[in-house]
């Protein structure tokens, strides 16, 4: 019966393209060959990425998160190791929209030029923050957008480290260079060096790698695993509180839904000991949180932050006692008496800093 | 007239088919007239009536999830119930009329007369798997069209639809995304009817069949639940079960349907690649 031998044949080949097509699918895609692109200096590739101005654009991003950060109630999903994804369209004058999904529910923030909304599909609440132009444009998104998080890195690393371009990289299907930014050896730190792919043609980061000292896999990366140029439908950009919405207005200065650390000064009370990779935040702890009321603000460290005492291990020293809280690239005390240090340090960087 | 009569029956004498849309039309009339089949089409209807009238009886702010989404905002109600079937009961329907497909006939003595009669073997799979997704197809427009009803005159919401992304859409956009999901389900459904029928090929019992489906889906669930495990996840059908709350933002990304949807094509070649090897070395 050579008719039936030639069908268990195409059976057989049915069900191997199956399986085959089920790796394909479970295979990641991989880093493909490293582009060949014309050599550019460090000083330039940073210089251009100071001045890039992209244009609208859309993509997604993905965080993969190893920090370690000990699990805080009510703290956002994406704050705790994991990956997660978020959905960016960026517009002219600083229009965007950001969805972060999780699960079945949905964060959606919008900025339409002169007003931010921020919608929570879990419990139907949308918050109206008036924003002054300007202000928010590279803040807004900055968690979430590797473009604003990583020039702003660029900023503030390049005096005690070292910035070399190492090679290309593909990013979301994009050729681009490698910017590596290792400390300098006489810098005490946890972290190994901070890699920011920027995209060859636009010169935009579109990746943040932050590797730690003792672990070849990233502690951090946030990168666009797709990402496309061109003008954006302009009803991206506003938006309509559903029926069934209750609607928030918080007219006072934005409190950033998702904010990035150190972006501004330090506030009153707080002092900086040390600069570069080995800064050391010295300050109160959050027990009389001012200019954050909002419960929905998170903590991190130094920030209003909910009840810290249950978090770390116990340390003590000349300095006094207190806890040690100890993640991937960060190390946070949190004394008895009140003060808080934190940095990307090594522990006993921080005690000298609070010995001070 | 005569003598073409007789041309046409010396032309082929030896004609072994049957035609196939009798073959098909045969097969779904087998498939519905069962009485569990239609008992089974029933108590589908049933579950977004049941769901609706939880909602509107609770009556206050639901939580998050697909559930809370549909307090009113009826014609979420669809997807939301499509989501909630398709971790076990949907699957439990699939499974039943793929162990009925073969193993049943097989136990009942009657796959016998299907072997040994004038259809390819081939043939019969593709019969039995039509069968199958006939159950499948039709489970989930009863439980996609109850719910739209069920939505809109239960749950309410005027037509419209509030997105988790916190825009509105109008009516036709809204049943585009019911019919999106439900055209994903049957993807999905088809996989695991596909997986079925060649499990259903290898036994006579067809409660092996329903066990193994059923058990194999919760052991899925389970790995997918390990955090270790997680790079499992991309082989496994159920870990993009998910993804039918995509249809409910805005913009609708395509990415997590359309991965899901390549899963099951993959499944589905499995499956339909093994029965159609099986039953070509089957012993009548």
């Amino acid at each position: 019966m050579t008719a039936g031998r030639a069908w268990s044949r195409i059976g057989v080949g049915a069900a191997l393209a199956g399986a085959v097509g089920l790796g394909l699918i479970a295979v990641p895609a991989g880093a493909g060959a490293a582009p060949e692109l014309p050599p550019v200096s460090a000083q330039d590739l940073v210089s251009s990425v100071l001045t890039a101005k992209p244009g609208p654009f859309n993509g997604t991003v993905a965080l993969d998160n190893a920090l370690g950060l000990p699990s805080i109630p009510g703290a956002p999903a994406q704050l705790a190791n994991g990956t997660s994804t978020a959905r960016v369209w960026s517009g002219d004058d600083g229009k965007g929209r950001l969805s972060i999904p999780s699960g079945s529910d949905e964060k959606t923030v919008v900025a339409d030029g002169t007003t931010v909304w921020t919608y929570d599909s879990a419990d139907r609440t949308a918050a109206k923050h008036a924003v002054t132009p300007g202000e928010h444009a590279p803040d807004q998104r900055s968690a979430t957008d590797p473009t604003a998080a990583a020039a702003q890195a660029i900023e503030t690393l390049g005096k005690t480290s070292t910035i070399t371009v190492d090679g290309t990289a593909e990013v979301a299907g994009r050729p681009a260079y490698d910017l590596v930014l290792a400390p300098n050896p006489t810098e005490r730190t946890l972290l190994r060096e901070v890699r920011i792919a920027v995209d060859a043609e636009k010169r935009v980061p579109t990746r943040l790698t932050v590797l730690a000292n003792g672990s070849t896999n990233p502690a951090l990366e946030i990168g666009f695993t797709d990402l496309t140029f061109g003008p954006q439908d302009a009803s991206l950009f506003t938006f309509t509180p559903p029926p069934g919405t209750t609607v928030t207005d918080e007219p006072a200065p934005a409190d950033k839904p998702e904010g990035t650390p150190g972006q501004s000064g330090p506030p009153a009370g707080t002092t900086v000991v040390g600069d570069g990779w080995d800064t050391v935040v010295v300050g109160k702890a959050p027990t009389a949180p001012q200019g954050r009321p909002t419960p929905g603000d998170q903590g991190r460290p130094g920030g209003a932050a909910p009840d810290l005492s249950s978090l770390g291990t116990p340390v003590s020293g000349s300095w006094g006692s207190g806890r040690l809280i100890t993640t991937a690239v960060a190390s946070a005390i949190v004394t008895d008496d009140g003060r808080v240090a934190g940095g990307a340090v090594p522990e006993q960087v921080l005690t000298e800093a609070l010995a001070k | 007239m005569s003598t073409s009569l007789v041309e046409r029956d010396t032309a082929q004498p030896t004609r072994t088919t049957a035609p196939l849309d009798r073959l098909l039309a045969a097969e779904v009339r087998w498939v519905l007239r069962r009485p569990r089949t239609l008992v089974m089409l029933g108590l589908f209807a049933l579950i977004p009536v049941l769901i609706a009238i939880g909602i509107v009886v609770a009556d206050r702010q639901a939580g998050g999830g697909l559930i809370g989404a549909v307090a009113g905002n009826g014609l979420v109600l669809p997807i939301a119930a499509l989501t909630l079937s398709l971790t076990l009961l949907l699957p439990l329907a699939v499974a039943m009329a793929a162990a009925d497909a073969i193993a049943g006939e097989a136990s009942h003595g009657t796959l016998r007369g299907l072997l040994l009669a004038p259809v390819g073997r081939l043939r019969l799979v593709g019969v039995k798997a039509f069968g199958v997704l006939v159950v499948a197809t039709l489970a989930v427009l009863v439980i996609a069209v109850v719910g739209v009803l069920a939505g809109s005159l239960i749950v309410g919401g005027s037509g419209q639809v509030v997105t988790l992304s916190g825009t509105t859409l109008g009516t036709g956009e809204a049943l585009g995304r019911v019919a999106l999901v439900a055209v994903w389900v049957i993807g999905q459904l088809a996989a695991v009817g596909a997986i079925a029928l060649a499990l259903s090929s290898l036994t006579e019992h067809p409660l092996v069949v329903l066990a193994s489906v059923l058990g194999g889906l919760i052991v899925f669930g389970v790995l997918g639940a390990i955090p270790a495990l997680d790079w499992l996840q991309p082989w496994l059908l159920t870990s993009g079960w998910g993804a039918s709350a995509d249809a409910l933002r805005d913009p609708l990304p395509l990415g997590g349907l359309g991965e899901s949807t390549l899963r099951a094509l993959c499944y589905l070649a499995i499956g339909l690649g093994f029965t159609a090897v099986r039953m070509q070395r089957r012993d009548a």
